[in-house]
């Protein structure tokens, strides 16, 4: 693409987070959301084959919709409410459907169907713009719509995204449907504590965003798409093995690791507000998830997973500089002690 | 029957979006646009939009509707769909307007309904004399506002259809 107008478009794709992020008007934050997604078709459709039209075509056709739904919500409130300022919802049915709305913006279950196959169909790089920032504009509604939010609903979709999430990607070895059902996993548990505490939601959203970036990068640097290629890392750069095994398991959340951070925080949270059995069922189905994980860590780094010999060599021109990588794997390897400054994010 | 006249101006508002939704070719959605574009003017106009309503007519229909006329002309087929065609097309036609005409009867045989919003009946759709507005008429003041107070608004819109033709272009060429 025309290195111009590329930037352009990616601009665009900021702006369009940055305008839903800080505007309080709502019509300014449904022009934030389509701008985001009209920019963002391009970016998605990279390389262009029919695998990336068809994802493109698909992630389109559901945003869209979910910007209809939104829409139709602000008017509903602004029929109730007489105005259109973003401090409250006033309506429950304005609620509900503003909550469905942005639940099929974040892949959130039963709208989930599109996430593992929109991941799929694109390139690296895209998927990780799609996984990451594009989970930013719906989650920054949600957090200031959150005093308004019905608990049942978005309760009953966390815990079924979180069982969707660990059970959808028992069966995956293409790496980009794992991300995307671990995207659908790490939805469920922010969404889960948005009620209780809205400063969890957005501690679990920055560690998610480091440890996919991680991954995705990780991902990048051996240009790898399915779980075969990543288990020949060891032939070009063995480094990288040790550091997938641990960004890995921090995804899994597991206790020296960074990843353990927001599932620790929430499950105390959801406990503090006397729900035992939801916490006990979430950390259950996390379970899942981080069997598929370590299935993963088990092919890459901990055997030499069976391949001919000639496939052992892996092909490639030069070496890809990511040097964000170190800086991202410390970070989201090593955070777990400085869990007390998660205050600032009030 | 003047006094109803939105009622009626919106049921066959919903019908011609029905028409075309329920995906015929897209000349003859084309058609059933340029119908339900005129009967939203004639809407806004009841509601004492006049300068909205022609705004209606000659930049949407005048403008963008003629722009994708000529380019679903050039990009037609040979047999094109009507709605009675294809039996699909003819089913899902006759369904969204089996459901219009329920709601219709529902709205006009019950004192109130309550669809998403409660309103009683028929009633609620009359167009009343609300109050004296002054001189001015308050839609042309809207506007002026768009244009001086709500700049930010401008800029946003128009930033979005300037990237809208860029992703259009993008997206069409290809390699």
């Amino acid at each position: 693409m025309n290195p111009l107008i590329f930037t352009t478009i990616l601009m665009t794709v900021l702006l369009g987070t940055m305008i839903v992020m800080m505007s309080s008007h709502w019509l300014m934050i449904w022009i934030g959301f389509e701008m985001n997604l009209l920019a963002i078709i391009p970016i998605l459709m990279k390389k262009y084959n029919p695998r990336t039209m068809e994802a493109s075509t698909k992630y389109f056709l559901t945003q869209a919709t979910a910007s209809m739904l939104l829409m139709m919500a602000i008017i509903i409130n602004l029929m109730h409410s007489g105005q259109w300022t973003i401090t409250k919802v006033f309506n429950p049915t304005a609620s509900i459907i503003m909550t469905s709305a942005l639940a099929m913006k974040l892949g959130l279950t039963p709208f989930h169907f599109w996430v593992p196959e929109v991941t799929q169909g694109i390139s690296l790089t895209s998927g990780l713009i799609l996984l990451t920032w594009q989970k930013l504009a719906p989650m920054s509604i949600l957090y200031q719509i959150s005093p308004s939010i019905n608990l049942n609903i978005l309760l009953t979709m966390a815990v079924l995204s979180i069982l969707v999430g660990g059970w959808g990607g028992l069966n995956q070895t293409q790496l980009r449907k794992i991300m995307a059902y671990s995207s659908i996993a790490h939805m469920g548990w922010m969404t889960a504590v948005l009620v209780y505490n809205p400063t969890l939601t957005m501690l679990n959203m920055l560690i998610y965003i480091m440890m996919t970036l991680t991954m995705f990068m990780l991902f990048i640097h051996s240009s790898s798409t399915t779980t075969l290629s990543l288990s020949h890392t060891w032939n070009k750069t063995p480094l990288t093995t040790t550091l997938i095994l641990i960004t890995l398991l921090s995804m899994g959340g597991l206790p020296p690791l960074s990843g353990f951070m927001p599932k620790w925080m929430i499950i105390q949270e959801l406990t503090k507000n006397n729900s035992i059995i939801l916490p006990t069922l979430m950390a259950i189905m996390a379970l899942l998830n981080l069997y598929f994980y370590m299935r993963l860590t088990y092919s890459t780094s901990l055997t030499m997973f069976p391949s001919t010999n000639n496939m052992k060599m892996k092909w490639q021109f030069e070496t890809k500089r990511i040097t964000l990588l170190p800086p991202l794997i410390v970070m989201s390897s090593l955070l777990l002690p400085l869990t007390p400054m998660l205050s600032i994010l009030d | 029957m003047m006094t109803y006249i939105v009622f009626i101006l919106s049921v066959i508002f919903v019908v011609s979006f029905v028409g075309f939704s329920s995906k015929p070719s897209p000349i003859y959605g084309g058609l059933v646009l340029i119908v339900s574009g005129g009967v939203g003017c004639g809407i806004i106009m009841n509601f004492g939009g006049s300068f909205l309503g022609l705004m209606v007519f000659l930049i949407y229909l005048g403008g963008m509707l003629v722009v994708f006329g000529y380019t679903t002309a050039m990009a037609t087929e040979q047999y094109p769909e009507v709605w009675v065609s294809n039996t699909t097309v003819m089913g899902v036609f006759l369904l969204g307007l089996l459901m219009e005409v329920m709601l219709v009867l529902y709205v006009l045989k019950s004192e109130e309904v309550g669809v998403v919003f409660k309103f009683s009946g028929v009633g609620d759709w009359a167009i009343y004399d609300t109050g004296d507005s002054g001189v001015f008429s308050e839609e042309i003041m809207g506007v002026a506002a768009l244009y001086s107070y709500g700049a930010w608004v401008v800029i946003m819109t128009g930033w979005s259809l300037f990237v809208g033709v860029l992703v259009i272009l993008e997206v069409t060429r290809g390699d």
